[in-house]
C-alpha cells in the first residue's frame, strides 16, 4: 500500500514537469537617459526551495548584432562581474539570491550599450525553464509620451471649469440659503456666518434700525 | 426674428463644423508627397497614402496644440446646448452671457491653438499651409463673432 502510495507520487513528478519548470521574470522593455544608471531586475519562480547552488548569468546581445556574450555569473555564493567585456567597472551586482533576486546596475550608460540582456536562473534540482530577456534603451532626453501631456492640458481645464461651474452653484445655493434664514429670523440679524442666525458676530448695525427706535 | 434666431444657430453649427474638421483632419502643412498634423503625417509612397507618425522636435508643443484645438471643439459644442437651455430658461430682457462665455473660451483656445502652431512649427521647411490650418484660423473668427453676438443679444421682451 505504501509502495504504492509512493510510485504514484514519484509518477506524477515525473509526468508532471511543466509545473516544476523554473519561470524568470525580468520586465520586458527599460528606458535611460545617456550617463544615467539603470538597474535590470531577474527573478524567478520555483516550486522548490532556494537551494544553495542557485546560479544566475546575464548576457548581452547588442542591437544589430546576432551573438551574445556572457557579462555576469553568480555561482557558489559568489557573483562575478565582468573584468573585460564591455561593461568592465560599470557593471554591479545589487541582487540577494537567498530572495530569488538577480538584478544587476549598469552605470554610465552609453549609446552603444542598447541591446537584449538575458538572464538565466536555476534552482538545483529544478533547472528546465526559459531565460527572459529585457531591452534596453537609451535616449538622449526622455521623449514625451505619446498623449500625456494633451489629456493634461484637456483634464486641467475640463476640470477647473467644472469645479468654477460647481463653486458657482454653491454660493447661489448659500446665498438662498441666508435669504431663508433672514426671513426666518425677525429681528433684522444679518450674521455674516454661514450657519444662519445662531452667531453672535459684531455686525453692522441696519441703517433703518436708527429710524425705527 | 425667427430669421435671426436661425441665422445665429447656423453660425454656431458653422463655427463647430469648422473646429471638428480643424481638429480631426490630418492637414495643417502639406508639401507635395506629405499631409502632416496635429495626429499623423500622410505620406504618399507608390501610389498609396500611408499615415506615419508625426516627426517633429516640439513633441510638447504639439501636444498642447492637440489639446488646445480638442478643448475648443468641446467648448463649441457646450456652448450649442447651454444656448439652446438658454433660450428656453432665460428670463426675458435677459443677455445670453453663458453660451458667449463658452464661445469666447472656445475662440481663445482656437487662437492659442492657431498662434502656437503659427508661431513654433515649420518655420524653415518647404510647403505650404493646409487647409485645416486655414480653418482653425476662420473658425476663430466665426466663434469670436458669434461669442459677441451672444454678449450683445437680449431675449425678446414680449
Amino acid at each position: 500500500m505504501l509502495a504504492f502510495l509512493a510510485l504514484a507520487s514519484i509518477a506524477l513528478v515525473g509526468i508532471a514537469p511543466q509545473c516544476q519548470a523554473i519561470v524568470i521574470y525580468t520586465g520586458w522593455e527599460r528606458h535611460a537617459l545617456v550617463g544615467s544608471d539603470v538597474r535590470l531586475s531577474c527573478s524567478f519562480f520555483s516550486w522548490r526551495w532556494t537551494s544553495e547552488d542557485v546560479t544566475f548569468s546575464w548576457s548581452y546581445r547588442p542591437d544589430g548584432s546576432r551573438d551574445s556574450i556572457s557579462i555576469f555569473h553568480f555561482t557558489g555564493g559568489a557573483p562575478y562581474v565582468d573584468n573585460k567585456g564591455p561593461f568592465r567597472d560599470r557593471l554591479e551586482f545589487v541582487g540577494n539570491p537567498s530572495r530569488r533576486d538577480g538584478s544587476i546596475l549598469i552605470k554610465n550608460l552609453d549609446f552603444n550599450d542598447n541591446g537584449t540582456f538575458t538572464c538565466d536562473a536555476k534552482n538545483p534540482p529544478d533547472i528546465v525553464g526559459r531565460p527572459s530577456s529585457v531591452r534596453l534603451l537609451v535616449f538622449e532626453n526622455l521623449p514625451v509620451q505619446a498623449g500625456v501631456i494633451t489629456g493634461a492640458i484637456i483634464g486641467a481645464v475640463l476640470g477647473l471649469l467644472v469645479l468654477i461651474v460647481v463653486i458657482y452653484y454653491l454660493m447661489r445655493f448659500l446665498v438662498a440659503r441666508r435669504v431663508f434664514n433672514l426671513s426666518v429670523s425677525k429681528h433684522g440679524k444679518k450674521g455674516k456666518g454661514k450657519e444662519g442666525s445662531q452667531q453672535r458676530q459684531p455686525r453692522r448695525t441696519p441703517p433703518f434700525s436708527f429710524l425705527s427706535s | 426674428m425667427l430669421i435671426l434666431l436661425a441665422g445665429i444657430f447656423l453660425l454656431h453649427i458653422a463655427s463647430i463644423v469648422l473646429l471638428l474638421v480643424a481638429t480631426i483632419d490630418n492637414s495643417w502643412w502639406v508639401t507635395e508627397q506629405t499631409a502632416t498634423d496635429l495626429w499623423g503625417t500622410w505620406v504618399y509612397q507608390n501610389g498609396n497614402w500611408n499615415l506615419t507618425n508625426v516627426v517633429t522636435n516640439s513633441q510638447e508643443y504639439l501636444q498642447a496644440v492637440q489639446a488646445t484645438s480638442v478643448l475648443a471643439c468641446i467648448f463649441a459644442i457646450l456652448g450649442l446646448f447651454v444656448f439652446i437651455a438658454q433660450l428656453f430658461t432665460l428670463q426675458k430682457g435677459q443677455r445670453f452671457i453663458f453660451s458667449g462665455v463658452f464661445q469666447f473660451l472656445a475662440c481663445l483656445c482656437i487662437m492659442i491653438a492657431a498662434s502656437i502652431y503659427t508661431d513654433i512649427f515649420h518655420k524653415t521647411d518647404r510647403g505650404q499651409y493646409g487647409y485645416c490650418f486655414i480653418l482653425a484660423w476662420i473658425a476663430f473668427c466665426l466663434t469670436l463673432i458669434s461669442s459677441i453676438i451672444y454678449f450683445v443679444l437680449r431675449k425678446k421682451v414680449k
